[in-house]
């Protein structure tokens, strides 16, 4: 009787001293859960951040070096009064941090008058979804560094660059076009991805360097039997880990046909079909031969580069960025070597992005000031210098050597330019990764990536291609 | 007065919501200014999308374990740390710390506990429990596991404060009464303390479902979704579907269903406790 009485005293308010405070302590409670709440969805990246919230995620130290300006005191006065505020949405990794945007955009302000960059940066590693967030919020920056071009063409939300001035600068002026426009100058290229192999491991060994698949199935089995992780793995992230099937799917689907992507936007060709299939398989295949680390999947980019630089595996598929200072010391680089992961017959083929960096928004208040700068940044030889040296990049401007840059790469870096020079290997588009019309559908890459992962737990490969058949289908509408 | 308070209600509650819905009913993809109205087709598709499923269903494994281990620890620590000194009132206010902080720093912190070279698997290792780091987050059951744990860790804090709310409510003539009657402390526990946490017991757990039906900043930062799209929530999907996919009348269809979801389970939850504080 006495208990019914307190759960009604409890249900009217009506309670003693100590029953008023419970109250009170849940209605504090919902507020801290509310603010909690909002916080953390704004902190995940699902809001648009402004500047200074992106500046509070970064972790540079140099809080005020977003805001880059002319370092000619004079030139900024005389233009301070029509000085038009561009935003620029960019991103940093090991290589490019702080000091690569300040430098290249302080270069390209040299050669552009009246304009000030507002740097945005994104969260992660994915640009263009963070843009697409900017632009779903009204926030669409004037120009974005090294976003997937495709997605926004058809919106007709970038700019295209003047074919005069691509034929005119640089090497391919035709990589990068996406319905005969070119949106984001094609300055330089990477290889993507390349295995890379510890020359110790393999001499200590006796190792061989393997020229076909077989042979590379081989040398994991040896790579195993000396005791060392045959491949390493950035697992972790979907983007690091899908490095093998990204090199699988370049060189036996593109490989073999180099229009595979346009025949998919026609329908004519399927993730489903046995040539994806039996790519795709090899991975499984590695695998199950326990090539990777048991801890793959949790190994973050970092400790992957670090893992493999120390020795503690003997392959690491990578892109071509690794060879630079930015991931890789000089004084170390000799003792790593690389090569495309072989074919099944021996021929060569090598996955090959050329991109750059800068895009245009057709819909900035400034196009005019904002394509003048996209283009005076792209031919700065201060965004190239830090691009060669710290990046690996592999410059694609005409009547410019990479010793034009007054830069110091490692042997290993001029082993791939030759390899990225040489025309007697195939190269194709890195798949899943390439910004012209062999780009995938909208979320497609993202979805691809994460099959690396997913084959390790589920072997039922050509159900999970279907879906991805299902996904692409669904994202092109 | 109460016309500004039907007006922040349109304006912040009913609009945003409306607007949904009738996105929803659109093909409207992110990019794309124009739109065409398509009826209930985008909830059609959802059946059939078998990535909305899968996220469904690891949603639910979240819900119900985190809903669970939260309310039985959190009366666990609040019986615990019933006692009326200065250091067991110290011990509250320090146990409601993780649920202060952000999703996203506690997400981080236990990506660094639980890195293959994080502290729990150098502990580990040290002590010789393991040969090889565990892959926590590596296994798509670990980190579901892990999920759970971290997301009960930070709900753990606030029902533990309900709970202890309650009991501090509960009148100590009942406990001097059991005891004059020779109840044990198991007796008196599930004949006065948990009885007289009805009340308490509503709230916590049907703020631990909507808090867990929502789910989306931890997973963020603690598994990004993976690994291979293993620990995607509903609401990480949705996401998805409206910034990946760029797809925002599907992402809307998706939405409204979260936010069915969430309604009818609060609701049914609400109604079976109440039901049940009123039989006490």
């Amino acid at each position: 009787m006495q208990k019914n009485q307190f759960t009604r005293r409890f249900a009217t308010g009506q309670t003693d001293r100590k029953g008023r405070k419970w109250p009170m302590v849940l209605a504090f409670l919902l507020l801290i859960l509310g603010a909690c709440s909002s916080d953390g969805d704004t902190d995940a990246g699902a809001e648009p951040d402004t500047e200074a919230d992106v500046e509070a995620e970064d972790d540079s130290e140099d809080e005020d070096s977003t805001d880059v300006e002319e370092s000619d005191d004079e030139a900024e006065e005389a233009t301070t009064d029509e000085a038009v505020e561009l935003t620029f949405l960019t991103f940093e990794t090991p290589a490019l941090g702080v000091e690569f945007w300040d430098a290249s955009i302080g270069a390209a302000l040299d050669s552009v008058e009246g304009v000030e960059i507002e740097r945005l940066i994104t969260p992660d590693a994915d640009r263009t979804g963070y843009a697409k967030q900017l632009q779903s919020s009204g926030q669409f920056p004037d120009l974005l560094s090294s976003i997937d071009a495709k997605e926004f063409t058809d919106a007709g939300l970038l700019e295209p660059f003047d074919q005069d001035w691509l034929n005119e600068n640089f090497i391919i002026p035709d990589a990068s076009t996406i319905d005969g426009e070119t949106y984001i100058p094609p300055t330089n290229a990477q290889i993507l991805p390349l295995v890379y192999y510890n020359k110790t491991i393999f001499e200590e060994n006796d190792i061989a360097l393997p020229t076909t698949w077989d042979e590379f199935l081989t040398t994991v089995g040896e790579l195993k039997a000396a005791g060392v992780v045959p491949i390493e793995m950035a697992g972790l992230e979907a983007w690091s880990a899908s490095m093998p099937i990204v090199a699988l799917a370049s060189a036996d689907v593109l490989g073999q046909d180099a229009d595979w992507v346009s025949k998919r936007y026609a329908g004519d060709v399927a993730f489903g079909d046995e040539a994806f299939v039996a790519a795709m398989q090899k991975h499984r295949d590695l695998i199950e031969l326990g090539a990777y680390s048991d801890n793959a999947l949790s190994t973050d980019f970092p400790t992957a580069n670090a893992n493999f630089l120390a020795g503690d595996s003997g392959m690491y598929i990578m892109g071509s960025w690794f060879t630079g200072t930015g991931y890789m010391a000089l004084d170390i680089a000799e003792t790593f070597g690389a090569f495309p992961l072989p074919t099944d017959d021996g021929s060569l083929v090598v996955p090959f992005n050329v991109g750059g960096t800068t895009s245009v928004s057709a819909a900035s208040d400034h196009v005019d000031k904002a394509l003048e700068f996209a283009k005076a940044w792209s031919v700065a030889p201060a965004s190239m210098a830090i691009l060669v040296q710290e990046d690996g990049a592999i410059p694609l401007m005409k009547g410019v050597s990479v010793s034009d840059f007054d830069v110091t790469v490692s042997s290993l870096y001029n082993e791939i330019f030759d390899l990225a020079l040489d025309e007697d290997n195939t190269k194709v588009s890195a798949f899943g990764w390439v910004g012209n019309e062999d780009s995938l559908a909208p979320g497609i890459a993202d979805l691809f990536y994460v099959l690396a992962q997913s084959l390790f737990e589920n072997d039922d490969i050509e159900s999970q291609l279907i879906q991805l058949d299902t996904d692409w289908d669904a994202a092109v509408g | 007065m109460a016309w500004l308070a039907v007006a922040l209600y349109v304006a912040f509650l009913l609009f945003p919501v409306g607007h949904a819905l009738f996105l929803s009913l659109t093909d409207r993809r992110m990019l794309f200014n124009e739109y065409d109205f398509i009826g209930l087709d985008n909830y059609r598709a959802l059946p059939g999308d078998s990535r909305l499923v899968a996220s469904l269903q690891f949603s639910l494994t979240v819900v119900v374990s985190v809903t669970l281990a939260s309310n039985v620890l959190g009366i666990a620590f609040a019986v615990l740390l019933n006692r009326p000194t200065p250091a067991f009132r110290l011990m509250r206010t320090l146990v409601f710390i993780p649920q202060v902080l952000s999703g996203v720093i506690v997400g981080f912190m236990w990506q660094t506990i639980l890195a293959p070279n994080g502290i729990l698997n150098v502990t580990l290792v040290d002590l010789g429990l393991v040969d090889q780091p565990v892959n926590w987050l590596g296994d798509s059951t670990l980190a579901t596991i892990a999920i759970c744990f971290v997301v009960s860790w930070t709900t753990i804090a606030f029902t533990t404060v309900i709970y202890s709310a309650g009991l501090q409510a509960i009148p100590t003539e009942l406990y001097e009464a059991a005891k004059i009657d020779g109840a044990n402390r198991i007796q008196a526990f599930t004949r006065i303390t948990f009885p007289m946490l009805a009340s308490a017991l509503t709230i916590s757990v049907t703020l631990s479902l909507i808090i867990t039906l929502k789910l989306y900043d931890v997973i963020v930062v603690l598994t990004g979704g993976g690994p291979a799209n293993s620990t995607r929530s509903t609401a990480f999907h949705l996401v998805w579907v409206a910034f990946e996919q760029g797809r925002a009348g599907q992402a809307s269809a998706v939405a409204m269903l979260l936010l069915a979801i969430t309604a009818v389970v609060a609701y049914l939850t609400t109604s079976l406790l109440r039901r049940r504080e009123v039989r006490l």
